[in-house]
């Protein structure tokens, strides 16, 4: 089997005349964390999007564990095992915490479809959803209706519901935009949980952050990939440098 | 001569339709474009554009009855007035919606529009009133192969002109790259000192404006009359939907091109006349689901829908007692208040239940749902007065017409999200109305009368209004059985979080279209249900129920009562149905309270009445409590 689990080659996507990823090329190695870092609008949620089918690559060819992915349908990777967050948390807001692992977890049961039968049938979920639940540590809010938890407990809930997914491939988006301190601490600790049992492509500016969990990094400027490696060799390129000092990036 | 052209009509004829298409495409052209320049900026749908052209109609006639104004005078101050009121109800009410989902602007201009039209039919004659032809414009010019008056080529040039100068303005000059700035970001179009809210209210009185003067174009060519304005909105609709609204010049190409389209039908097709332009859209709609000149970005969903109460009551216990009491009441019900008027609120009580399946628990604004309630009746009514089929069958061959209708449209409509997916089910509704005007069997304006009521199995005999009426009530029962049962089932937990994040729902692996599709289908066939039952209690199907007024209903019976909860559908029945019977001498005025009634509900009263009442019941109850942690919500833009 091949060390990579997902692997773009040549990827492109134009939106009228202007190319947001103009040939990209990543391979995410199995059980890594692996990040993408670059100035704003470098192309990396775009890279996101083409990768889970939210967008339709201009050209290029994505592989997932040898299967070729790029004409398939978002849900149908979501379905493989690649499953994403948003960089605008998305959690089901006027759901309760309970509710939101039962959507995640209730498609394999099979029933999504069931229209008439009674909802309390998903109740053997239950078991799966307050073990996941208390993963993140929300167990005091299992009732609460996501609207009403912090920005950082929304973001550990988005995390529990792609864990119910039994994903083989994490895609984070800004995992720590808009969080609070200790809000960081206590998801890079989830994120670094996770990694050890799935592979974690994740986006993200904050760099201590970065420089903390990842094993390997790929840095996209323009479009395009500018270097590629460990923390310490990606810092060192005088490319990455100029890029961030160009785009006046904090 | 060639054998081919016996087949050509001739040239007159040919030409003389072509002239009308390109008269009508004409104004197709000049409202989709101010729709288009309108939705760009404020990301509303300005469902009373129609009601605004027929206002620069209107106006026109006045200024040349009541003044002695002539048209080119009208020309100008036509627009300029009904502009200047636009701005008025962007600067009042709109612009507080600019933070809420957008399908409540849809919903107040629709509001806007009925209040308008009312008015309009309560002071002019609906039949037409002839606005002559400036005297300067009354000749015609020979052309060899046929005459063409000059005023027509005057509106087909005019129109262009103005197209083209609204397209230089928005493309090439510093106020047009401001809009486009404004539209792309409007923060950041802010940061650079621009005033972007008076941006947008020069863009909607601009847009207004534009409608109006089409208005007075139109006015010597058309009769000018009160539905002037919703006979053609909805066609409109469909060309937008066709040409796609981020394009200013998709919005003119697509315009003229379907009035041409519609021309030439005329001529080779007539019977097709009136729905070829919702056909190309259904075409369209398949091939190309952005529409031809659609860009992904104008095609980008909108938020979640947002503002339905979460209203359940909360305990076993209540819920059991408020059934029971629902039960006995409606058991009783025909011994306080009349079975005929009773069996109305029923009907249309599952109509709106219907609808709100679909909008409260989907997040999908259907504008449509009287194709499916008065197909379903049209198909019961025949099934049983002509086929003569026993009254259980008749409703179950109602549900299915509606169902498979309902497959149709809503595998068009969900191609489409937001207040596209309204729009489309608004023209395909509209092409179900077309045909039901033109097929024999529903006898045009007559509709299919004195259908029988029968005999249940054979044994009770439905002419009895008690009987009737507790067969009615049976199926509600069952229809709003099903709906409940949908929404508290392992299919309702899917679709609720659809609504609420649809790229999060695919994002877990759900293929969200077809969890749509069912609920629309399911929404279609209890509409059809209360169609259908419509048909039998008052033994007729007609027009009335596939008139887009009665979609209008459904969605104001569930505003009214609530979006989103059990019973608001119920109680928004009682209240419509209860104008329609007692209020029916105030003529015109009923269309106006209807129309303030949906401003009110969008303004003050999202929740509805029943969602109102819960919220104060639960904040009541809640006093005690300290109040939740809203948290930190921090959201980034870009
Ligand atoms: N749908 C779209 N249509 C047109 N341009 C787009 C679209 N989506 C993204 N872009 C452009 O593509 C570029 C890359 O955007 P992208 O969101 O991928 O950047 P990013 O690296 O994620 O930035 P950030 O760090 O700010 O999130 C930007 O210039 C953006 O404006
Ligand atoms: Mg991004």
């Amino acid at each position: 089997m091949s060390p990579y689990i997902l692997e773009a080659d040549a990827l492109r996507k134009d939106f009228g005349g202007f190319s947001a990823v103009a040939g990209v090329n990543l391979r995410i190695q199995r059980g890594t964390i692996h990040a993408l870092i670059g100035p704003n609008g470098a192309g990396k949620s775009t890279v996101f999007n083409l990768l889970t089918k939210f967008l339709q690559p201009t050209g290029g060819t994505i592989t997932y564990n040898g299967q070729d992915i790029t004409r398939l349908r978002p849900a149908a990777v979501a379905r493989l095992g690649i499953v994403r967050s948003f960089q605008i948390s998305a959690v089901f807001s006027h759901m309760t915490v309970r509710d939101n692992l039962r959507v995640a977890l209730q498609r394999r049961l099979g029933t999504s479809f069931h229209f008439w039968r009674d909802s309390a049938g998903l109740d053997v979920l239950d078991g799966r959803a307050e073990q996941l639940i208390a993963a993140v540590g929300l167990q005091d809010a299992i009732d609460v209706i996501a609207a009403e938890l912090s920005y950082g407990r929304r973001r550990a809930l988005e995390i529990a519901t792609t864990l119910a997914l039994d994903p083989e491939l994490l895609l984070l988006d800004e995992p720590m935009a808009g969080l609070g301190r200790e809000d960081i601490g206590t998801i890079s600790d989830l994120i670094r949980q996770v990694g050890e049992r799935y592979t974690v492509l994740m986006v993200e500016h904050n760099l201590s952050v970065v420089s903390a969990l990842s094993n390997r990094i790929t840095v996209m400027a323009r479009g395009q990939v500018l270097a590629e490696g460990s923390y310490a060799e990606v810092s060192a390129n005088p490319d990455v440098r100029s890029a961030y000092m160009g785009a006046a990036h904090a | 001569m060639p054998d081919f052209l016996h087949v050509l009509p001739p040239a007159p004829v040919l030409f003389g339709q072509l002239l009308i298409g390109l008269i009508n495409g004409s104004f197709y052209a000049m409202l989709s474009l101010g729709l288009a320049v309108i939705f760009g900026l404020l990301n509303i749908v300005n469902f009373a554009h129609g009601a605004q052209y027929m206002l620069g109609a209107l106006c026109a006639y006045v200024l040349l009855t009541a003044f002695g104004i002539g048209y080119w005078p009208a020309l100008v101050i036509a627009p300029v007035v009904v502009a200047a009121s636009g701005i008025a109800l962007e600067r009042i009410l709109l612009r507080h919606l600019y933070q809420v989902n957008h399908l409540y602007g849809m919903l107040l201009t629709f509001g806007v529009a009925l209040v308008v039209e009312g008015l309009a039919r309560q002071q002019f004659s609906a039949s037409g009133n002839s606005y002559a032809t400036p005297a300067t414009l009354t000749s015609a010019w020979n052309l060899g192969f046929m005459f063409l008056p000059v005023y027509r080529a005057w509106v087909i040039g005019g129109s262009l002109a103005i197209c083209l100068l609204t397209w230089f303005m928005i493309e090439r000059t510093r106020l047009g790259a401001q809009l486009r700035a404004a539209t792309e970001n409007p923060l950041l179009t802010r940061a650079f000192g621009i005033n972007v809210p008076r941006l947008v209210t020069v863009t909607y009185g601009f847009g207004v404006g534009l409608a109006a003067l089409a208005g007075v174009m139109a006015a010597p060519v058309y009769q000018v009359n009160p539905q002037m304005g919703s006979d053609i909105i909805i066609v409109v609709f469909a060309v937008v939907v066709i040409g796609g609204m981020g394009s200013i010049m998709g919005a003119i190409v697509s315009g003229f091109g379907l009035g041409i389209a519609e021309g030439l039908t005329k001529v080779f097709y007539p019977q097709a006349s009136t729905t070829v332009v919702f056909i190309i859209m259904a075409v369209v709609l398949l091939v190309r689901p952005n529409g031809l000149f659609g860009n992904m970005a104008a095609a980008q969903q909108g938020h979640a829908t947002g503002g339905e109460a979460l209203v359940k009551a909360r305990t076993p216990v209540a819920r059991r007692a408020l059934l029971l009491a629902a039960l006995v009441a409606g058991l009783l019900a025909p011994f306080a208040v009349y079975p005929l008027f009773l069996m109305k609120v029923l009907c249309f009580a599952l109509f709106a239940s219907a609808f709100n399946l679909l909008l409260g628990y989907g997040g999908l604004l259907s504008f449509g749902h009287a194709a499916y309630f008065g197909g379903a009746s049209y198909v019961t009514a025949y099934c049983v007065k002509l086929l003569g089929f026993d009254p259980v069958l008749g409703i179950v061959a109602g549900v299915l017409g509606a169902g498979a209708l309902g497959t149709v449209c809503g595998y068009l409509a969900i191609r489409r999200q937001g207040i596209y997916f309204s729009m489309i089910t608004l023209a395909l509704a509209q092409m179900v109305y077309f045909l039901a005007v033109q097929a024999p069997f529903t006898n045009n304006d007559e509709g299919i009368q004195g259908v029988p009521r029968g005999t249940l199995f054979g044994l009770v005999n439905l002419n009895d209004p008690l009987a009737m009426y507790y067969f009615v009530f049976a199926c509600f029962a069952i229809g709003s059985l099903v709906v409940y049962r949908a929404i508290n089932s392992p299919f309702g937990n899917v679709l609720r979080s659809i609504r609420e994040n649809e790229a999060r729902a695919t994002s877990l692996g759900y293929f969200t279209e077809r969890y749509k599709l069912l609920a629309f289908v399911l929404s279609t066939m209890i509409a059809g249900l209360a169609g259908s039952l419509d048909a039998l209690v008052f033994q007729l199907a007609s027009l009335t129920n596939v008139h887009w007024t009665m979609s209008g209903h459904a969605v104001l019976m569930t505003i009214l009562g609530g979006v989103g909860t059990i019973s608001g559908p119920l109680v928004g029945a009682f209240i419509v149905a209860g104008m329609e019977n007692y209020l029916a001498h105030l003529g015109s005025w009923v269309t106006v309270i209807h129309g303030g009634i949906f401003i009110v509900c969008v303004m003050v009263f999202r929740r509805g009445i029943v969602g109102e009442t819960a919220q104060l019941v639960l904040a009541w109850s809640k006093a005690s409590r300290p109040p939740v942690d809203v948290g930190r919500f921090r959201r980034r833009f870009q």
